[in-house]
This record gives C-alpha cells, structure tokens and sequence, in this order.
C-alpha cells in the first residue's frame, strides 16, 4: 500500500466536477495536482472558489464528472463502494470545522468508529483508540460524551479519530474554524506535530494566518487552482 | 465474523442509545404480537373451561324427547322405551323421567299463587339416572329400591332449585305435591347437559302413579352411547323406541351445542387474530415512520461513519439490524405482555389457562419479517445519503 517517496500519495488528473443536470454549475474545471508524501499543505480560496468540492474528491467522498483522482496510483472512480470506501478508511483521516463527533458515543467509542469493520479485535481495538486519545492528551476524557467537553477537546477527540487508522493523508476542513485563538494554536501545533516524511497534510482553510502555517499553499479562484506556492522552489 | 460482530454492536449501540425512540418503535411489534397471543390465549383459554367441562361430562350423552304426532297433547313413549333403546347395540346405558305436568310442588308455606304461576318442574324420574347423566348427587342420596318397595315419599332436587330454596345439606324439607307431603333426601348435581334439570324435583315412578295417578309413561329419555359412535347411535334410537314411527321422536346430542359454541368462539379468535394482524401491519409502517425520521436526524452520524471508511451496504446493514433487534425485542416483549394478559384475565375468570406457545415463534417471526421489511427502506435510504450533503464541508 506504501507507495515509494516519489509516487504521489494522491492525483488529480484535469478533473472536473459539474453539479445539475439542466443548469449546470462547474464547481470545480480542469483541476491537476498532486500531494506528495511529507506535504503540509493549505488549500485557500474564497467562498465558492472549490475548496469544498476538491477536499470532497481529495476524501474520495465525491467522484469527478471528467478527469481522473488516484490513491496510490488507483482510479478511485473505477471502484466499487466497498473497496472505495476500504480505501479511503485506510488511506485518508479527516478532521472537520464542527468536528462532527457522533453524540450518543464517548470520546473512546468515537475514535473506535475509525477502526470498526477492519477485523480487528475489539480489545485492541480500545486499546488503539485510547493510546490515540492519550497521544493527544485526552486520555483522561476518553469515557466523556461529546456534549461534556470543550470545542478544543472536541476537535482533539476528531484528530485522534483521524490519526489512530494511521492513514498517509489528512483531510482537515477549517480545523480551526470553530475554535478560539488558543485551542486554534493548539491544534495547530498539533497539526505540525503530525508532519512526517510519509504522511501528507492537506488543510482547507479560509485563515491566512493558518494557511500559512503550511508549507505548500495551493490558491483556488472559480474552481481552479490559481497558485500553487512551494517553499522549498522559492528557496531554490 | 468480527466485521458482523462490529455491526452488531453499531446497531445495538444505536438503538440503545435513543431509549425512548426505540421503544416507540418497538411498540408496534409489541401490540402486534401480544393481541395475537392474547386474541388466541383468551379465547383458547375460555374453550379451555370448555373443553374441561366436556372432558367431564363426555361427548357420548343422548337425549331423546318424546314428540308425538301434530297436534297430541304430552306425547310419551312407550313403558319399555328404556328397554327398546338399551337394545340398540351402540347403547351403553339408558334412563328414563317423566314430567308430570299437572302435579304442582310447593317447596314452602304460602307462595302458592307464585307456584302455580311459575311451576317447579316435578319428574318421575328411574333410580340410574344420575349415573346415566354421569352427575353426582350432591347432598343426601337419590331415589332408591327402597324408596319403591317401602312406598316413602322422596323426593330430590335439582341443584338450582336447592340453591333457591337455601336448602342445606342435612336438613329436613318437604315439599307439598298437590297436597301430599315429600321430605327432601338429596340434591342432584348440576347437569350442565341438560340445564333444565337443576330446576325440577324428582320422585320414583311409584310415587308418580300412586299418587297422581299417572300413566308412567316417560317422555324424555337420556342415553349414553359408546364412545365414538354418538351421532349414529342417536339417529337409530328413533326407530328403536317408537313403534308409531320414529317422527314421533327427536334426539339431541347436548354436547354438539357446548362444541358449536367453542366453535363460535373461534370465529371471535380469527377476528382478534386479525386485529392483531392489524396491529402489526400498522406499527410496520410506524417503524418505516419513525426510522426514516432518525435516518434524517442522524444524517451527521451517517457522514461521519461514511467518512471513516464504512461502506454503503454497512451503513444499510446497520439500520436493518437496527429494526431486526426492534422485531425480536419487540416480538419478545409482545409476547410476554400477550403471556401475561391471558394469566391475568383468566385468573380473575377463572378459566384454565390456555397459551398457545408452539404458534408464539410463527408470531414472533411475522414481527421480524414486519420490523425487517419496514426498516429496509430507511436503511436504503441511509446507505444512499451523500457523505458531502450530511457533512456540510467548506
């Protein structure tokens, strides 16, 4: 599943994305990009400019009306739900604005729902998702419900459910949207502690101050992507 | 097998979770399978009192009524009429009373214009009766050889008529016949067969013709057959008791009637059946109901689970189990509360409890089938919800 340093983790080949059928609205047109283990990237925009459609198709919760989008080399529109959705259990961690925790489970079973269906033994099980809260300081939150913590803990519960499958790419949509200035420099920090030189980071975000934090920053205007800044080229 | 074991959990966990929501929709396989238990254990339960009563009094009792030709006044038999209809084969035994319709009984002092308003049946009655009738006597003892060979004026009661006049066992009665005294000796049982028998007063056929001057010719004959062969038995005693011509009898089968009236209460079975049928049927739609409702409510979960990697056909296997646990839940609890009805209602009717437990996992797997066929749509409807749409991202 590992795919070597220069593979990209995740393609975007000219895709497009139209929505309706009568009057059709192009969300996202002619789009090519490439996230490459060890990104830590931004993807920022105004409203309306595609950020949500392309981290739909990034998450392979979408598929493109044309164009192609490959996980570790793999047409995702040519599989079927359940290997889809294997893959995207497997490949991808996602983190929300309103961290979209289920209500009626704790923090613990909240992280266990990453790992369910993976043939795991529910004792592992717990234990994984309680060393992933723990990693994040909550291990002493792990049997509170969502209703009983703060935003911060809240989105930290999220980040655990999203790391604890170990996945090569995270997904986060505006992780610090619905956070106060600390808690938003803790999950950043905590974000920048999940750099390495496997994994990849894609932030979408509307916050230049978090964008840049990031170290690749990918502009998007009228569903294409207008910019596309590397650090490491402006060095060179 | 872990994977099923992970979905199993998810479902039990989602259903647990909204305790009073999954009661309301566990209501429907609830009414559903409790009125079916309970339609058929009541009914079941009163022809269970029924059928004891039959067990008791036997299916094989004859009674022959003497008709006469249009327009004759008290037909009889004939005096050996006993002995014509122990002659046909399928006759076990047979005996005989007579009524005698002008002898009036006055069972206390005064009260005899309401006497001869109201007679009291009074019966020549043969000394096998109560073991032909298969009844007990109560109190005291019945007619006996000695009644006849000493001429004493006995005379017996009907249990009903015992229970109207406060008669007490040991006590010394006697009824006025016409103006010649009897002292009470004994009290017939209840003849559930024949009813009319516990409002009359029995005497010997001495005493019949002594001292009213009848001809002992009985009119009413109670025969038992063998078992089994009733109906037959009851269509050849016409022939063999009424040299006349069999027209001038009619036969009855008595316990015919107490098994047309338990097969009455199966049609009011099949009607609450029904109903319970009904029940189900309607808590299947409130089951589709409410699921599609939480199907809505818990879009977010849905996204979320989506998300995280479970597929389509895991999000609509979690919400079938989901109305699987409501049927078997529901389907359980139904039958409990149907169980429970049928104890109560026939402990305070004091009836024998009748429950039909072979046909509770016929009921139960109708619950399943509704619950499972109702939740199918939510679950498709589920595993059809956009991740992107639910999750509101960007």
């Amino acid at each position: 599943m590992s795919p070597t340093p220069a593979e990209p983790l995740l393609e975007l080949e000219a895709v497009s994305r139209v929505y309706g059928e009568e009057v059709l609205v192009f969300a996202l047109r002619d789009v090519s990009l490439q996230i490459l283990p060890g990104d830590f990237m931004s993807i920022v925009g105004p409203s309306g400019s595609g950020k949500s459609t392309m981290l739909g198709l990034l998450g392979c919760l979408d598929l493109p009306t044309d164009g192609t989008v490959r996980i570790g080399g793999e047409d995702v529109s040519s599989l079927d739900d359940a290997t889809r959705s294997r893959l995207r259990g497997d490949s991808i961690g996602f983190v929300f604005q309103q961290f979209h925790l289920i209500p009626h489970l704790s923090a613990l079973g909240n992280v266990e729902t990453a790992l369910l269906y993976r043939h795991i033994r529910p004792a592992e099980r717990r234990a994984r998702a309680y060393a992933a809260l723990d990693e994040l300081g909550l291990g002493a939150r792990a049997h509170h419900r969502p209703v009983q913590m703060s935003g911060g803990e809240q989105q930290r519960v999220a980040l655990a459910r999203a790391i604890v499958t170990e996945p090569l790419m995270i997904l986060a949509d505006e992780p610090t949207g619905a956070l106060d200035s600390e808690n938003s420099a803790h999950v950043l920090e905590i974000f920048d502690g999940l750099e390495s030189p496997e994994r990849a980071v894609v932030m979408v975000t509307h916050d230049p101050a978090v964008a840049d934090t990031a170290r690749r920053k990918v502009s998007m205007r009228d569903g294409r992507i207008v910019a596309d800044e590397r650090p490491q080229v402006a060095v060179s | 097998m872990s994977a099923f074991r992970d979905l199993l959990g998810v479902a039990w966990t989602g259903l647990t979770a909204r305790k009073v929501r999954t009661l309301l929709i566990m209501l429907g396989p609830i009414v559903g399978v409790a009125a079916m238990v309970g339609a058929v254990g009541l009914t079941e339960s009163a022809k269970g009192d029924l059928k004891a009563k039959l067990a008791v009094l036997g299916t094989n009792l004859i009674i022959a009524q003497a008709g006469g030709t249009f327009g004759s006044q008290n037909p009889t038999f004939p005096d050996d009429a006993v002995h014509r209809a122990e002659a046909v084969s399928t006759v076990t035994s047979a005996a005989a009373t007579a009524e005698l319709a002008s002898v009036v009984a006055l069972p206390s002092q005064g009260g005899s214009d309401y006497y001869q308003a109201f007679p009291v049946p009074v019966r020549a009655a043969d000394l096998t009766l109560p073991s032909v009738l298969e009844v007990p006597v109560i109190n005291g003892r019945w007619l006996t050889e000695s009644d006849i060979k000493l001429h004493t004026r006995s005379i017996v009661l009907g249990a009903g008529l015992a229970k109207q006049y406060a008669f007490l066992p040991g006590e010394t009665r006697t009824i006025k016949l016409n103006d010649t005294d009897y002292g009470v000796v004994g009290v017939l049982g209840s003849v559930a067969l024949d009813p009319d028998l516990d409002n009359a007063v029995f005497i010997t056929q001495w005493a019949a013709e002594h001292d009213f001057a009848t001809d002992g010719k009985p009119n009413k004959l109670y025969v038992r057959s063998v078992t089994g062969r009733t109906q037959e038995t009851a269509d050849a005693i016409p022939t063999a008791i009424n040299l006349g011509g069999p027209d001038q009898v009619s036969t009855k089968v008595p316990s015919d009637v107490l098994q047309a009236s338990a097969q009455a209460d199966k049609t009011l079975q099949q009607t609450a059946l029904f109903a319970g049928l009904l029940a189900l049927s309607v808590g299947g739609l409130g089951i589709a109901n409410v699921m599609s409702i939480s199907v809505i409510q818990r879009s977010s979960e849905i996204g979320i689970r989506r998300a995280v990697g479970h597929s389509r056909s895991k999000i609509a296997s979690q919400f079938l189990l989901e109305s699987l646990f409501v049927g078997i839940l529901g389907g359980l609890a139904g039958a409990a509360l149907g169980v429970g009805i049928v104890y109560l209602v026939s402990s305070v009717a004091h009836w024998v409890v009748v429950v039909a437990y072979s046909r509770i996992p016929i009921w139960m797997t109708l619950a399943l089938i509704v619950s499972v066929g109702a939740g199918l749509y939510p679950s498709i409807k589920a595993a059809r919800l956009e991740p992107l749409e639910t999750l509101r991202l960007g």
